[in-house]
């Protein structure tokens, strides 16, 4: 046992997350803000390493919450402008959020970008 | 005489109900090997949990090690509590890993006896509660994990060192949670004749049942030193069942009695004294109780506005000394104000010359019901409206390793509603509520026969307060945030 701690500590201290490439920035915004329990619209724009902006991605919009046993919400995100998505999540409590963005791009190549939504305000 | 040659008296039908008579439940628990066979998925549990938590997602709700952590044994937990008793000690899985290093490493020293107390371990109850405000742990698999591993690294280092169940009596913080909340479970480890237990002259249900000649111990006594015959109550037993194996005379059995009962009354209890003398013992019942409130103000949104204020107040951006302060108020000055205020009231409408700390003691065990009733609603709403997400978090947690052979994860699965969970709040706050005056009229009646209501009445009141407190808390909107100073 003694030694399994040893190697788990071992293993989890060289296996910490590393950052990731950044090859897609996003900007995002939310309405309204600060965000409340209930319907919010989430825009965000997408765009590669040189700015340009990705158009024609499929994007889904997953928002978890910081407890376990809270399920997660998911979205279609439409392109409302070539690289501008948007998505309606519904935030069923106050508190902290997470948002995952589950982007496929034209190409087929998939990421993943994680923006926090902290302080939703209850009703 | 041959203490086997003793015969069980006969008179099932005046007995209580006894699960150790039920077939196959019975047979099982009856076995020698019975805790080992439920203590080892608890530990390859454990394990994948340690795992997931260091690996896995970082998301809580969607780990292992925080959704297994937070959500289902803390909502089984108390459960299990409520309709059997403390069936998670006897499955423990920390204790499967002692006696594997005990074999390795046999402990040399008694536990000192100027620590033979539960003093540690509410310092450690509430070192939890603290810590799991502060660094958040429902959110974070990480810390999640390694609470875990210190837990095993605990056990291993207590045990390893001290003789018999040290960590349990006198350490581990889960265990005394476990222990105050079975004093209201409807089963007791029990003798089932007192007559038998009189006439036995080995008393192997606490020195262990030995080799003849050799005075080896081959099937261990109680390491908890709760003599079955003199035993009362709940209250340390672990449900080892090491007495129940031990005893020749198959005395022993986990019987049905009235849940609480063992908090109206203040007998000798065998390894335990008077509840009465025990301060230890009422400041253990003191963080059950008001702990019980303020984990549960953790999770709502006034706490926010408080934190913020507070912070405001001392001129402070760190989380620490503002839920230092609220610890204090919850934990000391409100226990305090109030077991204070209804003592005085006792002492001065029933007997004038007690001092106030005893009387206070003496009733504190009567909020138990209370606390416990706050635990149930606090832990059974994460339990029940995230029923499902096990499901999927497995399914995720198999899916990542490149064989989905569960199916992909099926997130919608999510758990019954808020609003059907809430009438279950209600009704564990209810039970807690009439738990509590119950036993604090019994204690009332004990303490001052000629006049009980007199005594009941500012206890009752007190109850009420907390109970009012526990009702507006559970009203209050959830907001789960993992950064509490953050405005």
């Amino acid at each position: 046992m003694g030694f399994l701690c040893a190697a788990t500590l071992l293993i989890a201290g060289c296996s910490r997350p590393a950052a990731s490439p950044d090859l897609v920035t996003v900007e995002h915004e939310i309405s309204p803000a600060p965000a409340r329990v209930g319907i919010t619209t989430f825009t965000f724009k997408l765009a590669d390493a040189v700015g340009k902006a990705i158009t024609g991605a499929r994007i889904v919009v997953e928002a978890d919450m910081s407890h376990a046993g809270m399920g997660p919400v998911f979205a279609d995100a439409k392109e409302e402008q070539p690289g501008r998505y948007q998505a309606r999540l519904n935030f069923q409590m106050a508190g902290d959020w997470i948002i995952l963005l589950h982007v496929t791009q034209p190409g087929g190549k998939k990421l993943e970008r994680q923006i926090e939504v902290r302080g939703v305000r209850p009703n | 005489m041959n203490p086997s040659s003793i015969p069980a008296l006969e008179t099932a039908e005046s007995l209580p109900f006894d699960l150790l008579r039920v077939p196959v439940l019975g047979d099982l628990f009856r076995w020698r090997y019975a805790r080992p066979l439920l203590q080892a998925p608890l530990l390859v549990v454990s394990i994948l949990m340690i795992l997931h938590g260091l690996f896995g997602p970082t998301l809580a709700p969607k780990n292992l090690a925080t959704t297994l952590s937070w959500l289902n044994f803390r909502g089984v937990l108390v459960l299990v509590l409520l309709c059997a008793g403390n069936f998670f000690c006897l499955a423990c899985p920390f204790m499967l890993v002692r006696q594997w290093a005990r074999r390795l490493f046999k402990p040399r020293f008694n536990w000192p006896r100027a620590l033979r107390n539960k003093w540690i371990s509410v310092g450690l109850f509430v070192l939890i509660l603290f810590t799991y405000e502060l660094f958040d742990l429902w959110s974070s698999p990480w810390w999640t994990a390694w609470l875990i591993v210190a837990y095993f690294a605990s056990v291993l280092v207590v045990d390893g060192f001290f003789k018999h169940a040290s960590f349990c009596k006198f350490v581990c913080p889960i265990g005394q949670f476990n222990f105050v909340a079975s004093t209201l479970s409807p089963f007791e480890v029990k003798v089932r004749e007192q007559d038998v237990c009189t006439r036995c002259h080995t008393k192997d249900c606490i020195r262990g049942r030995r080799e003849p000649v050799s005075d080896l111990v081959t099937i261990r006594g109680c390491e908890l030193a709760l003599f079955q015959p003199s035993k009362v109550g709940n209250m340390d037993c672990t449900f080892c069942l090491d007495c129940v194996h031990a005893c020749p005379h198959d005395n022993i059995g986990i019987l049905s009695r009235l849940p609480a009962s063992e908090l109206t009354t203040d007998p000798l209890r065998s390894g335990i004294g008077y509840f009465s003398r025990r301060k230890d013992l009422a400041a253990l019942a003191i963080v059950f109780t008001f702990g019980a409130l303020l984990n549960a103000f953790g999770m709502v949104s006034p706490v926010y506005a408080v934190e913020s204020w507070l912070g405001q107040v001392l001129h402070v951006n760190h989380e620490a000394p503002v839920l230092g302060v609220i610890f204090t108020f919850f934990l000391i000055l409100e226990p305090v104000l109030l077991l204070g205020l209804a003592a005085w009231f006792t002492r001065t409408r029933v007997s004038g010359k007690r001092a106030l700390l005893p009387l206070a003691v003496r009733y504190t065990y009567g909020l138990v019901p209370l606390g416990f009733g706050m635990w149930l609603a606090h832990y059974c709403f994460h339990f029940l409206t995230g029923l499902y997400t096990l499901i999927p978090v497995t399914q995720n947690a198999i899916a990542s390793l490149g064989r989905p052979f569960l199916g992909e994860p099926r997130w919608s699965l999510t758990g019954l509603p808020a609003n059907v969970v809430q009438v279950f709040e209600i009704g564990f706050l209810l039970l807690g509520l009439a738990g509590s005056l119950v036993v604090t009229y019994g204690l009332a009646e004990d303490d001052a026969p000629d006049r009980p209501l007199r005594a009941f009445l500012p206890w009752a009141a007190v109850c009420l307060v907390l109970w009012c407190a526990s009702m507006w808390l559970m009203f209050q909107p959830m907001e789960m945030r993992a950064t509490m100073m953050s405005g």
